[in-house]
């Protein structure tokens, strides 16, 4: 038998076909994969008697993580990936069309592909194990299921749950999989063949037909208020969906052969776009800050006693976060009721955890039980990580090291939580300085993955990798920046936001203003952003930025008067807009005072785009230049992160490559002339543009080669 | 023979709350959680280090049997080491520390965590035995003429609750509840409404007075499930309680001639303490100062309708033992059950006659000096979470004498079913 898969014959008749990659964490389905097995499927056919057919894997934690999208985002032109496609369906048909019963049997990630071969089986049986994930994701990544995915899926769950689980990317949990229908049951890992045997002696299943919602005229009525709902929510930026969508309406009414016809040509044509491309890279980058290692050779034992200093809203978030991931966690503030604070943010946000089925009621009070909440000072010696998350000033930020240095033995990592400031000057008055790192997280810390790592120049190169592995663990996706102010996203986002300020100020409505960025694909428009960090906070940050880098980062009038005027934004119910209950909020007709003049009021939504977004690729390209991050894609992969940059568009630098640096130069160029002298291109990117080079150089016009960057020991799959 | 010393590191509990208030919500594992991860939090002592843990509480959670081990797991305290849940009813936090000592004294172990917890707001009510059987029956039935005969066989009665709480302040050989047995020690010796009301006064004064003394013992218990509260201390002692407020107060246990009432008994409550103790070498090769050392103790039985005297014959017995009587006390705490209770004991500690008729020894136990007697204020003050209270006069005691510089104190419980016990501390440190 060739690679990856194992075959054997049980006493009792049934076929065990096993997944096992050698030397990899996971199983993936690649060119080579496929070729074992169909020659598992000839054996399998060539056994006399078999009673039914279990496939399943050796693997701890994936059953399969899905096509290898590593080989995918390397085919080179449209006939391979079409070779590809077809041999994926071809296999897969004939697990479909087996003489006896076939089981997948699941434990572990199973998705897409993977996912895509046990809808070809005859039932699904999942372990309810927490790391036993089912689904579709292929949208996600720019592409659609075409292993049989928009075929087969409706016709098992019905057409409404399938594209709510197809078009939503959605990986299911062992229990929403089988009520969903996508799994015919759910037992312990240990019991996966028991029940497989069970379901094989049941016989070819009689499933339910979905007559009424997989009728055609339904199904079409269905898709248009679907369509609608993307339309809303993506703004026609996510080609796939509705090519997914149209591929399983269309297919209902085909053969399941004539609809995989359907899911091929999705593929092939959604494949050279560079949505296609941004979203695979954003994947392959999450795939890097997954594994990112400064120093491989021997693994440190894992930080699992930490201190949070500060009980606010981001120490309370990264409290709960630790300690939903299994950190013991000292909360401290000064006072009683500032511990109370804190403490009761984390026990609702444990409550919307339970609510929103991310965290079982046991587990969120086993989190909760894993605080200890103090307004007095206690020994800190058993702490191996200290996380400070005091306010923005950095007398009483010293202030704080400075004790922590002298209540902590020198091996205990102390981090900064701050968005801004310097983590080297900070470190100036600790003992052990070369303890002393940046870690930041995003507000709010149970939703943001990203996690800006700062090293001081001081830091240790261990303590950097030490933090690395600890933000892996912890789940979110670390980035490593150098100590500059603002870092990168701050540093990156503030430029933008402020000159969104600017523009209100010459006259552009509130509304056009952030229904541009919207429809640019950020997730929310700038100034409704400001409101909900706060107008005073932003413009705290900005100050902070302007005294580093002077004009370009000057903080608008505007939001200094409503700093003044106590217009503080949501958490005041007014900023830039009135906030009324829930998500509600209407510009603040009250702020035209603050408009100057109407230099801005006649701008077409591109030229608003241009006059945002080409600051952050000004302000991206110095940061590269700085050596704050050592590649483009850093850049990218942290604004996409952190602030929800249109992952379509594949970050700031990828959006300027896409539109040519030349063009970008020249439109700043013109920007500084008419506007201000704080669109002025850096060095770097009239440099580029003489030289007529790109931010990535693995991607030149439609060839869609990727490479998958950096480290990749697991070799994901979609 | 010289045997390993017990001695007690440090400590930590919870405000002790009325039942019904501010702790109402919270289950007896979780109160006991919040002061073990408080003890674990204030001395920064590795949990790995801790050979058992050992809780007292008599009404354990239907849903966290074993409550001692549940506390544990919660507090972080590794799941290698084990834990028991130990009963002596209203002396359960003190055998807490006293089986401490035993299984030191037996070579079972140097270091352990040891507390007390009750949640008496969580008491649950009980169905009639009777009544529950026949659900048990209705469980049973299978066919639905079957159930409809379970169900007929219902009748009101069956589903009047018992109320647990009641049930267990009430002496099941005697009959008597505690209230009767205080109400009895009162008649018997001539002890006075007014008296009686003047002691619960004064507690309230103390514990008052001792506020800020009693926070150095006490963790703010940041729980509930909305966390819109944090309590930081007692909610028992009134800064209202006035002479003419407790006066007014109807008799609760006898009605007609009684002088018992809600005010000069102890309070109802919640609360959990949680102390770190040790074998006196380990605590040296540790680097730790102690607190204080448990000199020696005594437990002792007494007529269950008068067991507000148990601490009588605790303290005779302790000074049989260890030569120590009430005269070498620099401190001395008598858990206020019943104001009457209190003074019974007083009274008669100095009487010849009961010495010798019920304690068996010549001459009277001795003086308690009021000056030195519950110094920040008692039970009927503070309140008594029954499976708690003895762990918290440890600490109370402890820490007094440390602020005192004092030498000894003495420590005394009545216990409910007729037992009497006395713990013997000295002041640890230099």
């Amino acid at each position: 038998m060739s690679t990856g898969i194992r075959t054997e014959r049980t006493a009792d008749d049934l076929a065990l076909v096993t997944f096992d990659q050698p030397g990899a964490a996971a199983n993936v389905l690649s060119r080579e994969v496929l070729q074992a097995l169909d020659g598992a499927l000839d054996w399998v056919a060539a056994q006399p008697g078999l009673r039914g057919v279990v496939f399943l894997s050796a693997k701890p934690t994936i059953f399969i993580a899905g096509a290898d999208v590593k080989q995918l985002a390397a085919l080179d032109h449209d006939d391979a990936l079409r070779a590809m496609i077809r041999e994926g369906q071809r296999v897969f048909a004939r697990v479909g069309d087996l003489a006896v019963p076939s089981v997948a049997a699941i434990h572990g990630a199973c998705l897409g592909g993977g996912c895509e071969l046990a809808l070809a089986c005859d039932y699904r049986v999942a372990s309810d194990d927490h790391r036993t994930r089912i689904g579709l994701p292929e949208t996600s990544l720019g592409i659609v299921p075409a292993w049989g995915g928009c075929t087969r899926l409706p016709r098992l769950v019905g057409f409404p749950k399938a594209c709510d689980l197809i078009l939503g990317a959605k990986r299911l949990a062992p229990k929403p999989a089988l009520r969903a229908g996508l799994v015919d049951a759910v037992v312990p890992r240990e019991a996966l063949l028991t029940m497989a045997r069970r379901l094989v002696a049941k016989g070819r299943p009689v499933r339910k037909r979905h007559g009424v919602v997989n009728q055609a005229l339904i199904a079409g009525g269905i898709a248009r208020v679907v369509s609608r709902d993307l339309e809303h929510r993506t703004r026609g930026h996510y080609p796939a969906v509705y090519r997914a969508l149209d591929a399983m309406r269309r297919g209902l009414r085909v053969s399941v052969a004539e609809s995989q016809r359907l899911e091929e040509e999705a593929v092939v044509q959604l494949a050279v776009t560079p949505t296609c491309h941004n979203l695979m890279r954003v994947f392959f980058q999450q795939e890097r800050a997954k594994h990112l290692r400064l120093d491989n050779a021997h693994p440190p034992p894992r930080l699992e006693r930490v201190a949070v200093i500060g009980a606010g809203v981001m120490g309370a978030g990264i409290a709960q976060w630790l300690s939903a991931h299994e950190r013991a966690v000292i909360l401290k503030d000064v006072d009683v009721d500032r511990v109370r604070q804190g403490m009761a943010t984390i026990a609702t946000l444990y409550r919307e955890a339970v609510r929103h089925h991310v965290l079982e009621a046991v587990a969120a009070r086993a989190g909760l039980d894993r605080l200890a909440p103090t307004a007095v000072e206690v020994p800190l010696a058993g702490t191996e990580l200290v996380i400070e998350a005091a306010v923005e000033n950095m007398t009483i930020k010293q202030e704080i090291f400075r004790r922590l240095g002298e209540a902590t033995p020198a091996e205990t990592i102390l981090a900064t939580n701050t968005s801004a400031l310097s983590v080297t000057e900070l470190a100036r008055v600790v003992r052990h300085p070369e303890r002393v790192i940046g870690v930041h997280f995003f507000n709010p810390v149970h939703r943001m993955q990203l996690v800006e790592v700062i090293v001081g120049a001081q830091t240790a190169p261990a303590v950097v990798d030490r933090v690395l592995r600890f933000v892996q663990e912890v789940g979110k996706l670390p980035v490593v920046v150098q100590d500059r102010p603002g870092f990168v996203v701050n540093r990156i986002l503030m430029p933008y936001l402020i000159e969104a300020g600017h523009l209100f100020e010459a006259g552009a409505p509130v509304a056009r203003i952030d229904e541009a960025m919207l429809d640019f694909g950020m997730p929310m428009g700038p100034l409704r952003l400001i409101d909900e960090v706060g107008v005073d906070v932003a413009s705290h940050v900005a100050g902070h930025l302007s005294a580093c880098f002077g004009a370009r980062m000057a903080v608008p009038a505007v939001l200094s008067a409503m700093v003044a005027a106590g217009q503080l934004g949501r958490k005041r119910g007014s900023g830039f807009y009135r906030h009324a209950g829930g998500n509600r909020a209407r510009p603040h007709a009250a702020l035209a005072k603050h408009v100057r003049n109407r230099e801005a009021a006649g701008l077409d939504e591109d030229a608003l785009v241009d006059r945002m977004a080409l600051l952050m690729v000004n302000e991206g390209a110095r940061c590269l230049d700085e050596g704050v991050v050592g590649e483009a894609q850093d850049v990218d992969f942290a604004m996409i992160m952190g602030t929800g940059f249109s992952p379509f568009r594949g970050g700031p630098l990828r959006y300027a490559d896409g539109r040519g640096i030349v063009n970008v130069v020249r439109e700043l160029d013109r920007l500084a002339a008419r506007v201000h002298a704080r669109f002025e291109p850096c060095e770097r990117l009239r440099r580029m543009a003489e030289r007529e080079e790109t931010f990535y150089h693995d991607m030149t016009g439609g060839d869609h080669r990727l490479q998958g960057g950096g480290s990749r020991p697991e070799g994901g799959g979609a | 023979m010289k045997t390993a010393r017990l001695v007690i590191i440090d400590g930590v509990r919870t405000p002790f709350a009325r039942a019904g208030t501010e702790f109402a919500a919270l289950p007896a594992d979780e109160l006991g959680r919040v002061a073990v991860r408080a003890l674990l939090l204030k001395t920064g002592f590795d949990p790995g280090l801790v050979d058992e843990v050992i809780f007292g509480c008599v009404g354990q959670p239907a849903d966290a049997t074993n409550v001692g081990r549940v506390i544990a797991l919660r507090a972080g305290v590794p799941r290698q080491v084990p834990a028991i849940t130990v009963s002596r009813n209203c002396a359960s936090g003190f055998e807490a520390v006293t089986q401490a000592y035993e299984k030191l004294a037996a070579g079972r172990g140097s270091i352990f965590i040891v507390g007390g917890v009750e949640s008496m707001s969580q008491y649950p009510l009980l169905y009639p035995y009777a009544g529950a059987q026949k659900f048990a029956r209705l469980n049973k039935a299978r066919t639905w003429p079957a159930r409809l005969a379970a169900l007929a066989a219902f009748r009101p009665r069956d589903f009047a609750p018992r109320v647990s709480l009641i049930m267990g302040l009430t002496d099941p050989v005697s009959g008597f509840n505690m209230g009767e047995t205080a109400e009895l020690l009162t008649r018997e010796n001539g002890i006075t409404r007014e008296m009686q009301d003047a002691l619960a006064m004064d507690s309230h004064r103390k514990a008052i007075a001792a506020r800020a003394r009693l926070a150095e013992e006490i963790t703010p218990v940041y729980a509930g499930p909305a966390y819109v509260r944090a309590l930081a201390e007692d909610n028992g002692p009134r800064t209202d309680q006035t002479p003419a407020v407790l006066a007014k107060l109807r008799p609760v246990f006898e009605r007609q001639t009684g002088t018992v009432t809600a005010g000069n008994s102890s309070q109802i409550s919640d609360g959990a303490v949680a102390l770190l103790v040790m074998s006196e070498e380990r605590a040296a090769a540790l680097g730790l100062t102690p607190l204080g050392v448990l000199t020696g103790y005594a437990y002792r039985g007494c007529d269950p309708a008068r067991m507000g005297l148990g601490p009588l014959a605790a303290i005779a017995a302790a000074e049989d033992a260890l030569k120590l009587g009430l005269a070498d006390a620099d401190l001395i705490e008598i858990n206020e059950a019943f104001a009457g209770q209190v003074l019974a004991v007083m009274k008669l500690a100095e009487s010849a006659e009961y010495a010798r008729t019920a304690l068996g020894r010549e001459h009277a136990l001795g003086v308690v000096r009021p000056e030195i007697l519950n110094v920040n204020g008692g039970a009927v003050a503070l309140g008594h979470p029954v499976g708690a209270t003895g762990a918290r006069l440890v600490l109370t005691a402890l820490k007094e004498l440390q602020r005192r510089r004092a030498r000894r104190a003495l420590v005394t419980l009545c216990v409910g079913g007729g037992q009497g016990a006395a713990l013997w501390l000295e002041r640890g440190g230099a």
